[in-house]
């Protein structure tokens, strides 16, 4: 009995050497700060010292009703659940699509495809944000890019009006078809662009056409106009190419890892049988991969409730907002001009509690649909 | 019966068609170039002066300068952040693999009614993420220096103002980096050590071994394999970690390269040619760490997965 017990306190002593340092981080970091979080959401704490300093009390819920009639809110709310949805209905099903093409061997190399294609996920965010804001930004490549193309198209719309008139001759029909092709741009630089752009053409010799039609094409060719990313919900649409873009890589690797440990025996013998590609995808492959495929679903929405980091350093909840997403607006309420904690807290708890309620119902869909295998 | 048709080709393999083929070739190399090619173009403009950059966003550099890598190294003080961010990401990793690995081992060797509730805990922080946290992690940090400053000043130790043992602190960010990786670490290790048969635990106990001593010399070197998943999928989340770190720190002896990366959207937004440099500083190590241990990192992501 006495050796018996002295085992136990060993056992005891051991187990808790172990488990409490572990625990007592995991209790600083993840446990502490969502009392904290619970206790300010509920509070008038405004800054300054917490202990000692102005006193604060718990004053109710009166952040989560500033927080429910406040349209930025939504906005930022609307925005994260764009930011779900293309995660998981478009990175999931891309990452499914590629992964099935490598894992079928339609295309050789499946190892190299699958390195190429997993290279965006493991540059840090910040370096995707900026570099895709710069894309993005109205003076930059993709403008410059649309902006040659556009000019690429008038010059050779303006080569088939000069066609054949190696004279130059310049006549009113011929300013007439100029004008059709500029659009709106020579309504903004000529107050009367019938008779100035004749008296501009006029002002070239016949030798002149190439150096002519150059002029006309920086002069006029169309630009490209980046004003629709000033536009609500148009605005999310290059955050949520880049979510597609820096993340699809990783689900393809999980996808073509489980499809790997497929027997293959399973589906030579489907082959033989004569099953369709489509057949072997919906009995074989999907039902397989359908606890993997929920994981990753919550993986994915846990991931993009929290996109801090890449729209921060993107556009940074900008222009006007509109593309602020909850965390975006958490850490302004809390760090941005006059800090309001207690509003900042409402809201983190808000992201906390919005990812388990849609992580359950994934498991809730799962449990439905997925128990069938 | 259909057989002899199949018996040509390798069993899984699918016969496409010609057409079939170049479709699939298409596909793939479309979205290849797509994930590649702003890489590239990011590589090729650190090249340009920013004066050509604003001419020739598109083609290769004219005359190639290495002056923006000079430049943004000395602006951006990355010889002190690249440090930094080796210390954190080492420091984290090698402290989440410890603190994972003994906890694994005890709850999946050391039975105790402590195991459900607590192993069930970190299962749950599996879910959240540390992110969403970060303005009471930022209070709780800033706020406890505050208190334990105070009371050591009473004391007559040091000045409040002086004290930062979580806040602005390198310890601060190891254990808030520790804490937001362990759930996934405790969850993997215990899975594995599960697995590690009951008997090699008893047989050391009955030669008279503590559970410590069992821990540093069977079970550890046993769970190498496991170890090197945790620590590789860990190492780049705590190189690119942003979020936290920009709110538990704000010297700039103390950031990390990310943070540096990100002071260059700001006030020097319009050099590009620097900035660009600094982008690709920022990435140049984890594109050497992918290129080294891809093979251990794809592995170590599908294991990674399990959320939930």
């Amino acid at each position: 009995m006495v050796n018996n017990n002295h085992v136990g306190i060993e056992e005891h002593r051991a187990y808790w050497s172990m488990v409490l340092p572990a625990f007592s981080i995991y209790l600083f970091v993840m446990a502490f700060p969502i009392v904290i979080s619970i206790i300010l959401s509920l509070s008038d704490y405004n800054g300054g010292r917490m202990f000692g300093g102005e006193a604060w009390r718990i004053i109710g819920f009166g952040q989560y009703r500033k927080l429910v009639s406040d349209p930025y809110f939504w906005l930022a709310l609307k925005n994260n659940i764009y930011i779900v949805l293309i995660s998981v209905f478009g990175q999931l099903p891309l990452g499914f699509f590629i992964a099935y093409i490598i894992y079928r061997k339609m295309v050789r190399c499946g190892g190299f495809w699958q390195g190429v294609l997993y290279v965006p996920a493991i540059i840090p965010v910040i370096v995707i944000g900026i570099l895709w804001g710069i894309v993005f930004s109205p003076y930059g490549p993709l403008a410059e890019l649309m902006n040659s193309i556009y000019a690429h198209g008038f010059e050779d719309r303006l080569n088939s009006i000069f066609a054949g008139n190696y004279n130059m001759v310049i006549t009113d029909g011929l300013v007439h078809r100029i004008l059709d092709i500029c659009g709106t741009s020579a309504k903004e630089i000529f107050s009367n662009p019938l008779v100035e752009l004749k008296e501009f053409l006029m002002g070239y010799s016949p030798s002149e056409t190439t150096v002519m039609k150059n002029d006309l094409v920086n002069l006029l060719a169309p630009t490209w106009n980046a004003d629709f990313l000033n536009k609500r919900d148009i605005a999310m649409l290059p955050i949520l190419f880049v979510t597609l873009w820096c993340w699809t890589g990783t689900y393809l690797i999980l996808f073509l890892a489980n499809m790997q440990k497929i027997d293959p025996q399973i589906l030579e013998a489907a082959q033989i049988d004569g099953a369709s590609e489509g057949q072997i995808v919906s009995r074989i492959i999907l039902p397989s991969l359908s606890g993997v495929i929920m994981n990753a679903a919550i993986l994915c929405i846990s991931g993009s409730l929290n996109a801090f980091a890449l729209i921060q350093s993107m556009t940074a909840g900008g222009p006007a907002r509109i593309t602020q997403v909850l965390s975006i607006y958490m850490y302004e309420s809390a760090f941005m001009g006059a800090p309001d904690y207690p509003y900042a807290n409402a809201i983190s708890l808000f992201i906390v509690m919005f990812s388990f309620i849609l992580i359950v119902l994934t498991r809730k869909i799962e449990n439905k649909w997925g128990g069938k295998e | 019966m259909s057989i002899p048709k199949y018996k040509t080709h390798t069993p899984g393999k699918t016969v496409l068609s010609f057409v079939m083929k170049l479709i699939v070739y298409l596909i793939m190399v479309t979205f290849a170039a797509m994930a590649v090619m702003p890489i590239v173009w990011l590589i090729l403009n650190s090249f340009k002066t920013t004066v050509e950059f604003s001419n020739n966003m598109i083609g290769l550099p004219d005359h190639w300068t290495f002056q923006n890598y000079i430049g943004a190294w000395k602006i951006g003080d990355f010889s002190i952040l690249i440090g930094n961010s080796f210390f954190y990401t080492i420091g984290s990793t090698l402290g989440t693999l410890f603190l994972a690995l003994s906890a694994a081992f005890a709850f999946s060797k050391i039975p105790s009614k402590a195991t459900v509730p607590i192993y069930g805990s970190f299962i749950i922080g599996i879910l959240l993420t540390t992110q969403s946290l970060m303005v009471p992690i930022f209070l709780q940090t800033s706020q406890l220096d505050l208190l334990l400053g105070n009371f050591l000043e009473t004391l007559g130790i040091l000045r409040a103002s002086s004290f930062h043992l979580f806040y602005n602190s390198r310890f601060g960010v190891l254990l808030v980096y520790i804490g937001s990786a362990l759930p996934l670490g405790i969850y993997l290790g215990t899975e594995y050590i599960k697995s590690i048969p009951k008997a090699l635990v008893e047989a050391a106990r009955i030669d008279g071994a503590g559970y410590w001593r069992i821990f540093f010399f069977i079970i550890f070197p046993m769970s190498l394999p496991i170890a090197m998943t945790i620590a590789i999928i860990s190492v780049p989340s705590f190189w690119n970690e942003f979020a936290l770190i920009n709110i538990l720190v704000s010297k700039i002896e103390l950031q990390s390269l990310p943070l540096g990366i990100y002071r260059f959207s700001g006030t020097l937004a319009s050099d590009y040619g620097k900035q660009f440099a600094a982008l690709v500083i920022g990435m140049g190590p984890m594109l050497l760490f992918y290129t080294v241990f891809r093979k251990q990192l794809t592995k170590g992501v599908s294991a990674g997965a399990v959320k939930g």
